[in-house]
């Protein structure tokens, strides 16, 4: 059979002419459509690569996959390929649903014979051809000049302008300098003392005054914070189809809300980002609760879905995420460019993404306590009075279970004998160590709550069997997210098991066919004031059935002693959680996925960092390496690091950065349009301790930042206004939009910090995962303090270019759309708090002139104009004050900031 | 008739559009983001309606015939699954439903369609598509946008932001939700990373279909408030200058307002015949709710709206097309509800000369199993299945009467002319006179596209002039 193939491929040989061996134009013609059509649904570095064979790459067929090369040269007879087009071998039968053609059979066979010429080298993993030397001489990466003496803001600016032949607007007026700046700082408008205080001091210093008491406003930290959270992708929900909570996000917004408030120096924040629970620990101020955990919390914030179909994938994509959110919000560098090849722009390899890759696969992302030590005690001071009752009550379990488990059994804890090394407690509840052979929440209490998390590990058995009991209260909720759960948590779908709520320990079985094979680690969860759980022993096994032992249960508890406990423990205080990065046990190196594809794997990468940036990888092979990384941005990186920061500084108080692209320092990005300038303010934030406060009044107190925004004879030379003749007119972002609105009417409650507002859902808001609807008002607070749900973004704040929480978004859009009027003239919040307004002024002033007058003042920071006050008071004559509120609501004077 | 926007400025000389007519002369892309734009090449096709049939609705039940499942009715898959593919090779499943050939193209239809059936010879029926993700929410992010991730562009984004849309007073590109968001929720429809204003807009069933459109104020009320907002605005505009954007959101009022009374005109049947109140089926409790929204559809056509997409309606007891158990009854239900309005639409965009211009796509995020699930008691159902499915396309440049492509003869793999979701945005683009290698928007350090890297046009899908 076979050598009837040779001999028609020879036969298709001798078609294509007299002299000719198989030409890379025969393999274009005949071989790559039949791979492309018949085998790359399958064998693909794009799809499947089933057996670990891709054919759509020379060096894939070349490696082969489980069965070894699949094709040798000149030898179809050895070719693994043919044997299976063949279907000489009924094991190996390809492609699975129907048989090539004869013809098909003899030009494989011919192109195979005639030494398979095959010009498909992409998909190979390719040296890199970066020059990393020529690379560091680019702009950005290049080292900070010293500071100039005696250099200020507008030294560089005038003299770009003085060399266009452009003069600088003029300063703008107190109201609009006292209207931008309080936008700019706090995010809100200015109240009428504040203006009046600002027009009454007459003493140079007046401007200074304003911004110091602006900066110490806690109103400051919610404004930067959201700059910030759009860095970052802030949400409070998975996304994806359910939409699931991740209940501590929050404290990640009040941690960042907190860094803005305390001038946290810069490089503080970026080590606490990326190596927080690594670096010397900080205390909130409260004291309670560790504050430089919290940074990590940023890995975790990423879409998250509800069930994968290819788990591997998974891990990619969410590592893929973190790493595009790394390099754009601290170094401005689309490093995720990198991930299939070399980055096409910039000096950034493969290799380098792969680093990368190692450091954040070698990080575990997981609920944890963050209580500080003083606060552990605390509670531990209640509870002991708690034991001493319950000691009297409740002796001690039942006796202990003999040896259960099995030959083949994998024992992941056994409570009974097991302390909890491997395990990291958080919380009080769990205690140091198990109790009466159990890992137990309860301790007497209820009310302690704890985490019990344990390190990833590959999953090789078939079956979970773990012997517990327990109490959660809320069990009706979606399990893997109930306050009392017992996870396997796995990156495509946890296992939850339930557990009986009848004071027994039983044993409960799952089986682990979609997890096995992945990297997976427990979590024994008790976030419940009234819930308990309690675990004796975790096995995997590839038995189905759990080891014997019956059901046993706990001793029943006298009532009265019962209630004297149950007094004592509901003084216990909360405990703190947060979603914070940790260590793995064993940390690991990445494989290049060839081609961006986790099931193509190439070379291990040592872990470490870009080498344009630090060519070292030493330091990284110690844990994570994210110490190092931290350690490397805040020095080996810091000029790029601090550029890019000042920059995203500048963006916010102008409206465009120095760089325009501010999340993109790389050579498709933008230049600067003052690079001097640029690197004197670097120069200056490091100098400073990288104080963002001290970055604030240095820009703010330059004339440029207090020039009018009258355009004169700009326009025609400079219409982009990059050299900055004159102040941006800018629309307001969507929070500060609805922000105004709450302050104006004077419903805002201005309390700073906690858990966020579930948003108000219209009937027009729709899908899975949909919460119930919260107020309409928000509870009044302002818009950072709405929950971040993914899927359920608010409307409203959405149709003012909200950005959506895929990725890093410096740069928001201002957009034109319909919805934007048709909210501001229909919707019922709205037109509430022009009501809620109106009525409020009305009850201040009872003259109509002086009411008119403190309407505009309040939104616009400005009395109204002769012309105003008449078409205002034609208007009322037939039109209500809440009318009038409305359209002032709808002026663009209200949304746009000059 | 859609105006121009110079044609609305003018029109509009006492509205906010006058105040803006001098610097908005030179319209570009921030003030005018649905600015009609030329396409890379002349295409037929101008408005696009996409039937999305959200839960997987089964190819082998439907359009893709095979009378080997009833031969083998009951036995192993005989051919290695793919990795990772739900289901169990166990039992494949004949349709429980008789299939004929109809028309010229003698295509073979279900019973399930028995009017679509009446049109084949106007669909391009694709019988090998195939995606990668067989789960819901890839797979429907996957099929609007070409990444199954959130956030994306969806496809109706990509289109507008390439061509602008021609009609002035309602969005060019429109949702409607009859019931029935898909997993993904509202970023199905989002604009990604292209600006917010090519974001899709949901207009739902009911009184009020689009969200805040409805005004609290009586007419007169509204204008008086609109004067004087007019009146400040102006003054406004004076003093800070002239800039674009204050100025785009002043003429973007025009637009709004003008939206207030051209969505109830919209969906104001009235003055619809008898006949094509019939042809849609909205005299009939089963098909009202889609017919509405075909009829919609078909009058945003008219109105020259770029992108409009349909949802499933939503049936008593049936999730969507995703019958994992009691297929009979779920797709029995979601047919009933769909074959009639989504055939009327054909004829009657046909009748009207518009389905020349318009781009019909019917299909799923990927289709069904050929081997049964087992639902208990409920009956069998079939798992998801992205491997080989069936969609079809008709009208706007299309080439009708042909069945193209083929599934293995279980119907589990495509083996011929395989037609990837990629290569599907590509020809939806091609047809609308858009190259998907150039129709980019710079994002992230690259030039993104709706293919990615990916995609090829399938030119025997389009007619030849």
């Amino acid at each position: 059979m076979l050598g009837f193939r040779i001999s028609s491929a020879i036969l298709a040989l001798a078609a294509l002419g007299p002299a000719a061996t198989v030409h890379v134009e025969f393999f274009e013609k005949r071989i790559r459509p039949l791979l492309a059509a018949k085998c790359y649904a399958c064998h693909s570095a794009r799809t499947l690569a089933s057996g670990g064979l891709v054919l759509d790459s020379r060096a894939g067929w070349m490696k082969g996959g489980s069965r070894g090369q699949a094709i040798i040269p000149g030898q179809p007879e050895a070719s693994i390929l043919i044997q299976a087009v063949t279907h000489s071998d009924p094991a190996l039968s390809m492609p699975p649903a129907a048989k090539l053609t004869e013809a098909e059979l003899a030009d494989l066979t011919a192109w195979i014979a005639g030494g398979a010429p095959d010009p498909r080298t992409d998909a190979a993993p390719r040296a890199s051809g970066i020059d990393f030397a020529k690379g560091r001489q680019y702009w950005a990466f290049q080292p900070l000049p010293a500071a100039k003496p005696g250099a200020r803001i507008d030294t560089f600016l005038l003299a770009a302008l003085r060399s266009n032949g452009l003069v600088p607007a003029p300063p703008a007026d107190k109201r609009t300098l006292l209207r931008r700046v309080t936008f700019d700082l706090t995010g809100l408008p200015p109240t009428r003392k504040e203006l009046d205080e600002f027009l009454a001091d007459r003493s140079p210093r007046a401007f200074e005054k304003v911004i110091d008491r602006l900066l110490a406003s806690p109103h400051h930290g919610e404004r930067w914070a959201r700059h910030w959270l759009d860095l970052v992708r802030f949400a409070e929900t998975t996304g994806h189809e359910f939409d699931t909570d991740r209940p501590d996000a929050w404290r990640y917004r009040d941690y960042i809300i907190r860094a803005f408030n305390d001038d946290l120096p810069y490089n503080r924040l970026i080590q606490e980002h990326i190596a927080g629970d690594i670096v010397s620990p900080r205390l909130a101020f409260s004291g309670m609760h560790y504050d430089s955990p919290l940074g990590t919390s940023f890995l975790a914030l990423g879409e998250e879905r509800n069930a994968a179909d290819d788990v591997g994938e998974v891990r990619a994509e969410k590592i893929d995420n973190q790493i595009d959110v790394f390099s754009k919000t601290f170094l401005g560098l689309t490093v995720a460019c990198a991930r299939c090849h070399d980055h096409k722009f910039d000096p950034i390899s493969n290799k380098d993404y792969y680093a990368l890759y190692g450091i954040l696969d070698s990080t575990q992302i997981a609920e944890s306590g963050i209580d500080s030590p003083a606060h552990l005690r605390e509670i531990a001071s209640i509870h002991a009075k708690v034991e001493a009752i319950h000691r009297g009550i409740h002796p001690s379990a039942d006796s202990p279970q003999p040896e259960l488990a099995r030959a083949g059994d994998s024992v992941v804890a056994d409570f009974r004998k097991d302390n909890y090394t491997g395990w990291r407690a958080g919380g009080a509840a769990f205690g140091s160590a198990p109790r009466n052979g159990l890992a137990d929440s309860f301790r007497g209490a209820a009310e302690l709550t704890g985490t019990l998390v344990s390190s990833s590990f590959k999953v090789s058995k078939q079956y979970l069997h773990v012997r517990l009991s327990g109490h959660a209260p809320d069990n009706g909720r979606r399990r893997e997210t109930a306050k009392v759960r017992f996870n396997l948590v796995a990156e495509g779908r946890p296992v939850v098991i339930a557990f009986d709520d009848d004071g027994k320990m039983a044993w409960k079985t799952s089986g682990l066919k979609r997890q096995f094979g992945e990297s997976a680690y427990f979590e024994i969860i008790d976030r419940s004031r009234q819930g308990y759980i309690r675990v004796e022993q975790i096995i995997l096994s590839d038995n189905r059935e759990p080891p014997a032992g019956e059901p046993s249960g706990f001793p029943a508890e006298p009532a009265g002693l019962v209630a004297r406990r149950n007094q004592i423990a509901a003084s216990i205080p909360d405990s703190y959680f947060a979603l914070i990065a940790q260590e793995e046990a064993t940390p690991r190196n990445a494989r290049i996925h060839i081609r961006g594809d986790h099931h193509n794997l190439g070379e291990e990468v040592p872990r470490g960092f870009l080498r344009v940036l630090q060519d070292d990888p030493a330091p990284y092979q110690h844990g994570s390496g994210r110490k190092a990384l931290a350690e490397a941005l805040t020095h080996t990186a810091a000029p790029l690091v601090a550029r890019v920061m000042v920059n995203r500084v500048w963006k916010h108080h102008f409206g465009h950065g120095l760089v325009r692209t501010v999340d993109n320092f790389g050579s498709t990005g933008e230049r600067p349009s003052h690079p001097e300038l640029l690197d004197h303010l670097a120069r200056r934030f490091i100098d400073n301790g990288w104080s963002i406060k001290a970055l604030h009044r240095e820009i703010l107190l330059s004339r440029a930042y207090q020039m009018s925004s009258a355009a004169a004879a700009a326009r025609q030379k400079d219409p982009d206004n990059r050299l900055l003749s004159h102040f941006h007119v800018r629309r307001l972002e969507a929070e500060a939009i609805r922000d105004s609105m709450l302050a104006v009417s004077g419903d805002l409650y201005p309390a700073v910090y906690g858990p966020g507002v579930v948003p108000h859902i219209s009937p027009y808001q729709d899908g899975r995962g949909k919460p119930e609807s919260g107020p309409l008002d928000g509870d009044r607070r302002r818009s950072i303090y709405i929950q971040v749900r993914r899927n359920f973004l608010t409307p409203m704040l959405l149709a003012f270019d909200y950005p959506l929480p895929a990725t890093t978004a410096g740069r928001r859009g201002v957009s034109t759309v319909p919805s934007q009027p048709l909210i501001l003239m229909n919707n019922e919040f709205v037109t509430r708090q022009a009501y809620h307004w109106a009525a409020r002024v009305t009850a201040e002033h009872s003259n109509a002139g002086t009411r008119i007058e403190a309407m505009f003042l309040e939104a616009f920071a400005r009395p109204p104009l002769p012309t105003e006050v008449a078409g205002v008071k034609q208007f009322l004559t037939e039109r209500s004050w809440a009318d009038l509120a409305h359209v002032l609501f709808n002026a663009k004077e209200f949304i746009f900031v000059r | 008739m859609p105006l121009t926007r110079r044609e609305m400025l003018m029109r509009s000389a006492n509205g906010f559009g006058a105040l803006a007519l001098a610097t908005l002369m030179a319209e570009d892309r921030a003030t005018d983001p649905m600015k009609v734009r030329p396409a890379h090449f002349p295409a037929k096709a101008r408005s696009v309606i996409f039937l999305f049939m959200d839960g997987g609705p089964s190819h082998v039940d439907t359009f893709d015939y095979k009378p080997a499942l009833e031969k083998h009715r009951g036995e192993k898959l005989p051919i290695p699954m793919a990795p990772n593919a739900p289901g169990s090779p166990a039992k494949l499943m004949p349709s429980p439903w008789k299939f004929r050939q109809y028309g010229e193209s003698g295509a073979w239809v279900s019973d399930l369609f028995p009017h679509v059936a009446t049109c084949v010879d106007d669909l391009a029926i694709i019988r090998s598509l195939h995606g990668e993700h067989s789960e819901h929410t890839a797979g429907n992010y996957f099929m609007h946008s070409g990444s199954s991730l959130q956030g994306r562009p969806s496809v109706g984004s990509w289109v507008t932001y390439g061509l602008g849309s021609p009609c002035r007073d309602l969005p060019g590109f429109i949702v409607i939700d009859t019931g029935m968001i898909p997993p993904g929720g509202m970023d199905l429809f989002g604009s990604g990373f292209l600006p917010a204003s090519y974001q899709g807009m949901l207009f739902r069933k009911g009184e009020h279909p689009v969200a805040d459109l409805h005004p609290r104020d009586s007419a007169n009320v509204q204008q008086a408030k609109l004067k004087l907002l007019e009146k400040l605005d102006r003054e406004a505009l004076a003093r800070y200058g002239a800039d674009s954007a204050m100025e785009a959101a002043i003429v973007n009022y025009e637009l709004a307002f003008r939206m207030q009374t051209a969505v109830p005109e919209l969906f104001d049947f009235t003055k619809e015949s008898e006949a094509t109140r019939k042809l849609y089926g909205l005299e009939e409790k089963d098909t009202e709710e889609f017919g509405r929204a075909c009829l919609a559809a078909r009058r945003m056509v008219e109105r020259g709206v770029r992108f409009i997409e349909l949802l499933s309606p939503r049936r008593q007891g049936v999730d969507r097309w995703d019958q994992h158990g009691r297929i009979e009854d779920g797709h029995g239900q979601n047919c009933k509800a769909t074959d009639q309005p989504i055939a009327a639409l054909i004829k009657d965009l046909k009748t009207r000369g518009l389905l020349d211009h318009t781009l019909l796509i019917w299909g799923g995020e990927f289709g069904r199993t050929p081997m049964a699930q087992d639902g208990g008691n409920r009956g069998p159902g079939r798992d998801h299945h992205p491997y080989g499915f069936t969609m079809w396309m008709a009208g706007g440049g299309i080439k009708g009467g042909q069945v193209y492509g083929s599934t293995d003869e279980f119907g589990y793999y495509a083996i011929e002319n395989k037609v990837h979701v990629h290569d599907l945005h590509a020809t939806i683009l091609h047809l609308l006179g858009l190259d998907h290698k150039k129709l980019t928007f710079h994002y992230s350090g690259r030039e993104m596209r709706l293919t990615d890297v990916h995609g090829n046009v399938v030119t025997d899908l389009l007619t030849m002039s």
